[in-house]
C-alpha cells in the first residue's frame, strides 16, 4: 500500500501542495520549522482522521484561513481517492467521491504507523495512552472493534451519568450495565488475544534495537476485570456509587511493560524507555504487515537522529520488509542527522517554508 | 451582499423567515424561499394554509391511553374493536406507530413512551410514559409486551429497564429481532448487524 498523490490546501504552513510519491523510502530534509512534520501529520490524518500531535482540527488550519483540505490517491489492492475538508462550521470526508457515513467504512483505506517523540508517552504516560495504542491496532485489524468501542463508551458515559445523579434508579443502572457488559466483553477478548502476539514481535524488536545481552521486554495485558464483566460490575456497585463513576471494566485496562520483569516506566533509563516505545511501534507495524499481508506506510519523525547506530540498526529489518513489499516510508531529518547508514536508494526531498522540492 | 439584502426586506417578511426557519429540516435558504413564495402567493391560498395549520394544531392531541397522535380521545387505534387486546407494542415516538402500522403485520395496540432513557441528556425513566403503561398492565394482567425500541445503547438499555420493571406484570415480554435488512445483500450490512444475524440465525424448514 502506498500514497501515490498528496494534495494540501491551507494545511498548517502549506498553502498549496501537490506531490506525487512512488513506493520506497522518502527522506524529507530541511531546517527546523519548515513543515517536515506537517507532511507526516497530513498523511497520518488521512490514515486515522486524527493528528498524532494530539490536537484538534482547528489547529491544523493555516493561519487566517477558514478551513483545510487534505486529499490523496492511495494505491493498494484497490485504488482510492480520499478527501478531507475541515473547517469550524463544515466537515467533509469523502472516499472515491462519496461522503463517508460511518468512520468504520473509511478506516483501513490507508494504514500508517508513526514514530515520533510523543511515543515515549507510551511508556511514561497514563494507561489511557497504552489502551489507545491497543485500540488503534485493533481497529486496524478487526472490522467490528470500533463499533464495540464506540458502543462501550456510549454505555459508559450513560452509566456514569446515572451514578452522578442524585437518586440512582437500580433498574436503569442495570439496563446500562447490561449494555456495558455486552460491548465490553468483546473488547476484553480482542485485547487479550492481541497482546501476546504483539508482545512477541515487540520483544524481538527490542532485542534487535538494544543488542544481544540486553534486557528483555515483556508486554502483558492486565485486564481490570478478570473473568465475567457482569459479575465484576455487580461486585463493584458500592464502590461505583461511592466514587460516582464506573470503577471496573476495560476502560481501566492496562498494558504492562516490563524490562527483565521490572516496570519499564519506573526502572528504565531514558534511553531504555525510548527504545521500548520504538519497539512497540515497530511491533505495531510488523503486526499490521503480518495481518494484512502488506506493510503500513511508515512515518518516521526525526526519531532516527536521536538513536545510536545499534538502535538504528534495529530498524533495518522492518525497513527492509517494507522495501521488499513495495511499501512506503516517509522520514524527516535535518542535514546533521541525515541517515546515510539506512541504505542507498533513498528519494530525497527538501522542505522549505511550506514547499517541497526534489533534491 | 446577503446582509444588505436581508436588512432591506420588510420586517413582516423577516418575521416569517425566522418562523419558518424554526421548522425541522428548514435551513435559512429554504426559509427564505418559502417566505418569498408565500408572500407572493394569492391571499386566499395562504389563508387556507394558515387555517389548516391552525386546525391541525387545535385538533391533534396525544391519545391519553396510548400516547399516539389523534384527533379524538381515545384514538381510533385504541377504540378499534378489531385490534388484538392481548398484545401491546411499546414504541418511542408517535411516528413509530405509523411506521409499524404501514407494515400491517401487527394487529395489537400501542404504547408510546415519548422517548427513551438517556442519562447524558438528563432523560430518566420518570420522564417517560411508564406509569401510564403500568396502569394499562394493571387493567389487563395477561398482556404480551413487544418492546420495539431502537437498537442503540439507549434503546437497548431502556428495553432492559422495562423488562426488569415490568417483570411479572405481563404474560410475556419480547423485543424486536436484529438482523439483515430484507432484500439487501450481505455487503451492505454493518459488522455488528451481521454478527447479530449470525448469532440469531434460524433453521431452514
Amino acid at each position: 500500500m502506498h500514497l501515490a498523490h498528496l494534495r494540501l490546501r491551507n494545511f498548517r504552513n502549506y498553502t498549496r501542495l501537490d506531490a506525487d510519491w512512488s513506493p520506497g523510502f522518502h527522506v524529507l530534509a530541511g531546517a527546523n520549522a519548515q513543515g517536515k512534520t506537517n507532511l507526516l501529520e497530513a498523511i497520518y490524518l488521512l490514515a486515522t482522521l486524527r493528528s498524532f500531535r494530539g490536537i484538534g482540527g482547528a489547529q491544523m488550519i493555516q493561519q487566517g484561513q477558514a478551513g483545510y483540505f487534505v486529499g490523496a490517491r492511495i494505491v493498494g489492492v484497490e485504488q482510492h481517492d480520499a478527501r478531507i475538508y475541515w473547517s469550524v462550521s463544515r466537515r467533509e470526508l469523502t472516499l472515491d467521491r462519496h461522503p463517508v457515513r460511518r468512520i468504520a467504512d473509511y478506516l483501513g483505506v490507508l494504514r500508517a504507523v508513526v514514530f515520533c517523540s510523543e511515543d515515549s508517552q507510551l511508556v511514561k504516560g497514563s494507561g489511557r495512552i497504552r489502551r489507545r495504542f491497543l485500540d488503534l491496532i485493533l481497529t486496524q485489524t478487526r472490522p467490528d472493534y470500533l463499533a464495540w468501542l464506540q458502543r462501550y463508551h456510549a454505555a459508559l458515559r450513560a452509566r456514569n451519568a446515572i451514578l452522578k445523579g442524585r437518586e440512582i434508579d437500580p433498574d436503569a443502572l442495570a439496563g446500562f450495565s447490561a449494555e456495558l457488559v455486552r460491548a465490553g466483553q468483546p473488547l476484553m477478548e480482542a485485547r487479550a488475544s492481541l497482546t501476546p502476539r504483539l508482545a512477541e514481535v515487540a520483544r524481538s524488536a527490542y532485542e534487535r534495537m538494544a543488542g544481544g545481552g540486553g534486557e528483555s521486554l515483556a508486554a502483558t495485558y492486565e485486564p481490570n476485570v478478570r473473568g465475567d464483566l457482569a459479575v465484576a460490575l455487580a461486585q463493584s456497585r458500592a464502590r461505583d456509587q461511592a466514587y460516582r463513576q464506573t470503577m471496573a471494566g476495560p476502560h481501566r485496562d492496562e498494558l504492562q511493560l516490563a524490562l527483565d520483569g521490572r516496570p519499564a516506566a519506573q526502572y528504565g533509563s531514558e534511553g531504555q524507555k525510548r527504545t521500548v516505545a520504538l519497539a512497540l511501534k515497530a511491533a505495531q507495524a510488523e503486526y499490521l504487515t503480518l495481518h494484512h499481508g502488506a506493510p503500513p506506510v511508515l512515518l518516521i519523525d526525526d526519531v532516527m537522529g536521536e538513536l545510536d547506530r545499534q538502535r538504528r540498526g534495529g530498524f533495518i529489518p522492518l525497513l527492509e520488509q517494507v522495501r521488499q513489499a513495495r511499501g512506503q516510508v516517509f522520514m524527516t531529518c535535518t542535514e546533521e542527522n541525515w541517515p546515510r547508514d539506512l541504505g542507498t536508494d533513498l528519494v530525497r526531498w527538501t522542505v522549505t517554508a511550506g514547499s517541497l522540492n526534489p533534491s | 451582499m446577503d446582509r444588505y439584502r436581508i436588512s432591506t426586506w420588510p420586517p413582516p417578511l423577516l418575521d416569517l423567515i425566522n418562523e419558518l426557519g424554526m421548522l425541522p429540516g428548514i435551513g435559512p435558504r429554504s426559509a427564505e424561499r418559502l417566505a418569498l413564495f408565500l408572500a407572493q402567493s394569492p391571499a386566499a391560498d395562504v389563508e387556507r394554509l394558515a387555517e389548516s395549520i391552525r386546525t391541525a394544531r387545535r385538533g391533534i392531541q396525544s391519545c391519553a391511553t396510548c400516547g399516539a397522535l389523534s384527533d379524538r380521545q381515545p384514538c381510533s387505534l385504541c377504540q378499534d374493536p378489531r385490534r388484538d387486546l392481548g398484545i401491546l407494542c411499546v414504541v418511542e415516538q408517535p411516528v413509530d406507530v405509523l411506521n409499524i402500522e404501514k407494515t400491517a403485520a401487527f394487529r395489537g395496540r400501542y404504547h408510546v413512551l415519548g422517548g427513551r432513557i438517556s442519562p447524558t441528556r438528563g432523560v430518566g425513566p420518570e420522564d417517560l410514559r411508564i406509569p401510564e403503561l403500568e396502569r394499562r398492565l394493571q387493567d389487563q394482567p395477561n398482556l404480551e409486551l413487544i418492546v420495539a425500541l431502537g437498537s442503540d445503547v439507549e434503546g437497548d438499555a431502556t428495553a432492559i429497564y422495562l423488562a426488569r420493571r415490568l417483570a411479572g406484570r405481563c404474560a410475556r415480554i419480547t423485543r424486536l429481532a436484529h438482523g439483515l435488512p430484507v432484500g439487501s445483500s450481505l455487503e451492505f450490512a454493518d459488522e455488528l448487524t451481521l454478527r447479530q444475524a449470525i448469532e440469531n440465525r434460524r433453521p431452514l424448514q
